[in-house]
């Protein structure tokens, strides 16, 4: 996908959310106050189209922490890109999301 | 140890997740509920800070755990529809089924059902129905005056059903009588309903090949009392549907007859709706029958006789006692007891047939362009427009019936002429809308085109193209008509979209 492709609206949130260190899918849902039906089926389009990658935790940091490994989501080049071409489009995108708000939670 | 409700809920959520799990393709299931299943961890851990159970923190919990079905069905149609993108279309975007097409199969989906509640509830389309039950003989034939133009005016006299039955006749071998007048009926010492009785011969049922309900066996005493039946009607609306009434007696006049059985729902198809019938011997029937009147007359007809039929009718040149010649016709009436299906399948047949005329039953298959969708996408397109079609056949066939015996309780050959006529009509134009409804959905995502934009004018332009273009908003084709038909482009033609038009359907490929 080209870099000055256009996103969504939605979609844009969702890579503004990952960009400011938002990396977990309820995290993002918490972030955005997008339902978890429209999250997850948006992120699996944004990796498929290559703009966020998905790695899953390590089991020991699970394990020691007593809970279920989680999956979480970073940026590609391609979505840095696509995501500045999109904040342009998009001017309030990151006063909606600003990276110290993510940092913070 | 009894479950706490926090253990109860763990269950519930858990296996909502496994549900919706189940809707995902096999090769992501476990993907999908692995982050669902690692997700739900922290929403139970921001949800219920305290530790303990409470309703608002569950109900947050069981919403994310709801969301698993839209992401579920999410992949689903992505994975349905991934397959069918065509390779040499990498960057389009990908199609999805329009929300339109489902919920118009929908649409019909809950028309139809209203239809068939309604026909389950009239008595008047379960007797129709029920028809179909009775056999009747293909010999059989109902025999009227040439002269009248329907079969439904009594116009054989007794005298000739008397004289054929006492000769021996070529072509017909067993005849049946009756004539139907309104009469005094006294059900008891003090009432009196006044009824539409038929006297008939005693054999009047036998060749018709009806069954009667709650049949009495005949004792020595009864040899003289006449026979009466009941419709249907008459037993639960004058005797309270009580089987035990059978073996009562009735007055009619100065004449009694005895309650010989009832005559099922809706099986009576013979012109007139009687009351009850009189069985009477001929010399009896002769008797009553006053001068002058007149009845119907039902015959058999021979091997020899069936060849004669043209159709469903057969001439019979007669004479009658002053050896006048009698022109008459013997129309069969098989195809009355063969139920709703016949009709049916004939307007249904007249529909189709009639559908060429009222529209162009092409699609604008024609494109011109190198891109054609898959086999996949063509498939489910034309599964859709099948879909359509068997719908609304089904809604005519039982909303032609609901309309046609919304009032008739029984049998009525104008409830059946109305049949015909909502049957044809709804085929008609439904399958006449299916079609128009098809031609406006773009062949890869059957959503409706859209933003019709005029080009051009045909009477200010030579041999320039003029006519309209609508555009599918899910960015796979274009459409073009033509506001003038010419040789070189006569019907609409599609042109699927190439990459080239990507940018502008960026949002519809990502969400």
């Amino acid at each position: 996908m080209a870099a000055d492709a256009k996103l969504s609206h939605t979609a844009a949130m969702i890579l503004q959310a990952i960009s400011a260190g938002v990396g977990y899918g309820f995290s993002i849902m918490e972030m955005t106050g997008l339902p978890s039906g429209t999250v997850y089926p948006a992120m699996r389009r944004l990796e498929r189209d290559k703009l966020i990658r998905s790695q899953w935790e390590k089991q020991s940091i699970a394990d020691a922490e007593q809970r279920p490994p989680r999956k979480y989501y970073n940026l590609t080049a391609l979505g840095k890109s696509t995501l500045e071409a999109s904040r342009k489009r998009y001017p309030l995108l990151e006063r909606l999301i600003s990276t110290e708000e993510a940092s913070s939670r | 140890m009894k479950p706490s409700a926090d253990q109860i809920f763990h269950a519930l959520d858990e296996t909502i997740l496994r549900s919706a799990a189940w809707l995902v393709p096999a090769d992501q299931r476990t993907e999908w509920h692995r982050e669902w299943h690692a997700e739900l961890w922290h929403v139970r851990r921001s949800c219920s800070t305290t530790g303990s159970f409470s309703w608002p923190a569950q109900r947050e919990i069981t919403a994310f755990c709801l969301g698993s079905f839209p992401d579920a069905f999410c992949v689903l149609r992505q994975s349905w529809l991934d397959g069918s993108r065509p390779a040499h279309m990498p960057g389009v975007p990908r199609p999805s089924l329009d929300g339109s097409a489902a919920q118009y199969l929908l649409c019909l989906f809950a028309v139809l059902a209203v239809c068939v509640i309604l026909a389950r509830l009239l008595p008047g389309v379960h007797a129709e129905a029920d028809s179909s039950r009775y056999q009747v003989s293909p010999g059989l034939i109902l025999i009227q005056d040439a002269r009248s133009g329907d079969n439904l005016t009594p116009s054989i006299s007794v005298d000739l059903f008397r004289r054929w039955k006492g000769t021996h006749q070529r072509y017909l071998d067993q005849f049946a009588f009756y004539r139907t007048a309104r009469e005094n009926a006294s059900l008891s010492s003090t009432l009196v309903a006044r009824w539409r009785v038929t006297h008939a011969s005693l054999n009047l049922f036998s060749l018709l090949g009806l069954q009667i309900q709650f049949t009495s066996a005949a004792s020595e005493d009864d040899r003289n009392v006449p026979s009466v039946i009941l419709s249907h009607e008459t037993w639960t609306r004058d005797f309270g549907a009580d089987p035990h009434i059978v073996g009562g007696l009735i007055r009619f006049g100065n004449r009694t007859g005895k309650i010989g059985g009832v005559l099922p729902y809706g099986s009576w198809r013979l012109p007139g709706q009687p009351d009850a019938w009189i069985l009477e011997p001929d010399a009896q029937l002769a008797s009553d029958t006053p001068e002058g009147a007149l009845g119907y007359l039902l015959a058999h007809l021979t091997p020899q006789g069936e060849s004669e039929m043209l159709g469903d009718r057969v001439p019979i040149t007669s004479h009658d006692a002053d050896a006048n010649d009698l022109d008459l016709c013997g129309v069969s009436f098989a195809n009355r007891l063969q139920g709703p299906w016949g009709l049916y399948r004939f307007a249904l047949l007249l529909a189709l047939l009639a559908l060429p005329a009222v529209t162009s039953v092409t699609l604008g298959e024609s494109n011109y362009s190198a891109h054609r969708p898959s086999r996949k996408i063509t498939f489910i397109r034309w599964t859709f427009l099948g879909a359509k079609f068997a719908l609304i056949a089904s809604i005519a066939n039982f909303a032609s019936l609901d309309l046609s015996y919304w009032r008739a309780s029984t049998y009525s050959p104008l409830a059946e002429f109305f049949q015909l006529v909502w049957c044809f009509s709804i085929c008609l134009f439904g399958f006449r809308w299916a079609l128009s409804d098809q031609r406006q959905r773009c062949p890869v995502c059957l959503r409706r085109v859209s933003h019709p934009a005029q080009v051009g004018l045909a009477s200010r332009t030579f041999l320039g193209w003029n006519g309209t273009e609508m555009m599918c908003m899910g960015g796979h084709t274009l459409l073009h008509v033509p506001s003038l038909p010419t040789s070189w482009f006569s019907g609409q033609r599609w042109l699927y979209l190439d990459t080239s038009w990507e940018f502008l359907f960026a949002d519809s490929g990502l969400l």
